[in-house]
């Protein structure tokens, strides 16, 4: 008796510590309006076109200015129970990722190309990304600061909290005292929009997108019938089946491709396991294997995108 | 040699010495309990005056009462009880901040920790300090019909109140339920 009773009080501290969804983590970074006003860019051909992209590695070497906003977010997010992910360590990981990377691309043959950010998104696995953006404004011998704190979800993209606004004019010529005080101003509003947001994560789970495609060998398409239904209505049938309250909208479909936008994941399933967007479409992926017999390719674009090639792997 | 007291004498000085102190008390009282009333009603206001040092957020308060005094020593009262249910709105370019309470009903919901919070002497005055010594600063001491509506500049220890409510269980901290 006395074991069956320790055991039940094993099980129900076990579930307990599983029932525990995993803390987002969050990681500050320039802004790309910011870099580019300071020369911190990147600039390489995606698919013939040359595209810019902010130097964020050279950015931290050669702006301390910038270390420090970061560091003294940091040390104020520790405070509030959110020690945040580092950047330039992130960075360092990507670099040492980056030959992998390219061989599994060439091997994978997707036709969806990453940018350096959406690849250090996939890296840092940062849940929200704290971009900000500072101005030195000079008027006489006066300085002030125009400060921008945005929080993006790293899955939605969008803006999930944000501060921003000018600073008291000041004749400190230390810019480091400036943005300080920038700083201390605006973040308790910044974590005031986050704790909203993230009570809205539990209420009504994460935000991704869900794409489906269909590869030119498969012998249907989205309208083909399965078990008496289209396709297309089926896999809307299992997304409604596995969001929270069914929360997601088609903004387009055709017979080769599907575009699930909202779609409200849970944080956890039923067997408390943090769940991310790979691992929620891997289900959907499961799905058509075991039910169908189809076989897909499931493919991520940074935390929040995920795309399902129907038909072949 | 002493001069014999008539015993009588003696205690109608006393009883007249324990009247007199009374009679001295009882509006200090009677308006110390008024302005905690209007405290509890909202009667006071808060404007941002400068960004402080690490967590605490530097307000005027503006108290009103019959007497300065009063007024003044509540100032301390009102800023803390802004700051965790009301908030406040900015000054030309120092930000305004939001309540630490996310909730409106929370006054009501914990009453009882609210009411042993804010009593006399009681766990807010952990949290606030007067700057300047408490000096009011010419205007901001203003005679309104009967009453005095003075202007106190404080400083509220932001952060460690919310730390405090946060462990009180009162509000939720921004990793509650991570």
């Amino acid at each position: 008796m006395r074991s069956l009773l320790l055991g039940a009080l094993f099980l129900a501290a076990v579930s307990t510590v599983f029932a525990q969804v995993k803390k987002p983590t969050l990681m500050v970074v320039p802004s790309d309006n910011w870099c580019f006003q300071n020369g911190f860019i990147l600039e390489y051909y995606n698919q013939g076109k040359m595209v810019k992209t902010p130097d964020y590695k050279r950015a931290l070497q050669e702006n301390s200015d910038l270390l420090l906003v970061i560091s003294k977010i940091n040390q104020l997010m520790t405070d509030r129970g959110f020690p945040l992910k580092n950047l330039e360590s992130s960075l360092k990981t990507l670099e040492s990722e980056s030959a992998k990377d390219a061989m599994s691309q060439s091997k994978g043959g997707s036709e969806l190309s990453e940018s350096p950010t959406d690849k250090l998104k996939k890296v840092a696995k940062a849940d929200i990304w704290m971009q900000m953006t500072w101005t030195v404004n000079q008027a006489g011998p006066k300085r002030s600061i125009t400060f921008n704190l945005q929080g993006l979800d790293a899955y939605s993209d969008k803006q999930v909290a944000g501060a921003s606004g000018t600073g008291p004019q000041s004749y400190a010529n230390e810019l480091a005292v400036l943005l300080e005080e920038a700083i201390l101003s605006q973040l308790d509003l910044f974590n005031g929009q986050l704790q909203g947001h993230f009570e809205d994560l539990f209420a009504n789970g994460r935000e991704v997108t869900l794409r489906i495609k269909k590869w030119e060998s498969f012998g249907g398409d989205l309208e083909s019938e399965y078990g008496g239904e289209e396709l297309s209505t089926q896999i809307e049938k299992w997304v409604t089946d596995n969001t929270v309250q069914g929360r997601y909208s088609v903004t387009d479909a055709t017979e080769n491709m599907m575009l699930f936008e909202q779609v409200r994941i849970p944080l956890y399933d039923a067997s408390g396991k943090a769940v991310d967007t790979r691992g929620w479409a891997r289900g959907l992926q499961k799905y058509f294997k075991e039910a169908y017999q189809i076989e897909c390719k499931l493919v991520m674009k940074g935390l929040g995108q995920a795309t399902l090639m129907v038909g072949d792997k | 040699m002493r001069s014999p007291t008539h015993p009588n004498l003696s205690l109608v000085i006393r009883t007249f010495t324990i009247l007199a102190m009374a009679a001295l008390c009882v509006p200090a009282l009677a308006q110390g309990k008024k302005a905690d009333n209007d405290t509890e009603q909202w009667r006071y206001e808060l404007e941002a005056v400068k960004t402080g040092i690490v967590g605490t957020y530097q307000v005027k308060v503006w108290s009103y009462s019959e007497n300065a005094t009063v007024a003044t020593e509540q100032a301390k009262k009102n800023a803390v009880h802004g700051v965790i249910f009301r908030g406040f709105t900015g000054n030309g370019r120092v930000p305004g901040q939001n309540a630490l309470a996310g909730n409106t009903n929370l006054e009501q919901a914990h009453a009882d920790f609210f009411k042993s919070f804010f009593a006399d002497g009681g766990k807010y005055l952990k949290f606030v300090s007067l700057t300047n010594s408490g000096m009011i600063a010419e205007g901001d001491r203003q005679k309104v019909g009967k009453e005095y509506k003075v202007g106190v500049i404080v400083s509220v220890d932001a952060a460690n109140l919310r730390k405090d409510l946060e462990a009180a269980g009162i509000i939720k901290g921004l990793s509650s339920g991570f």
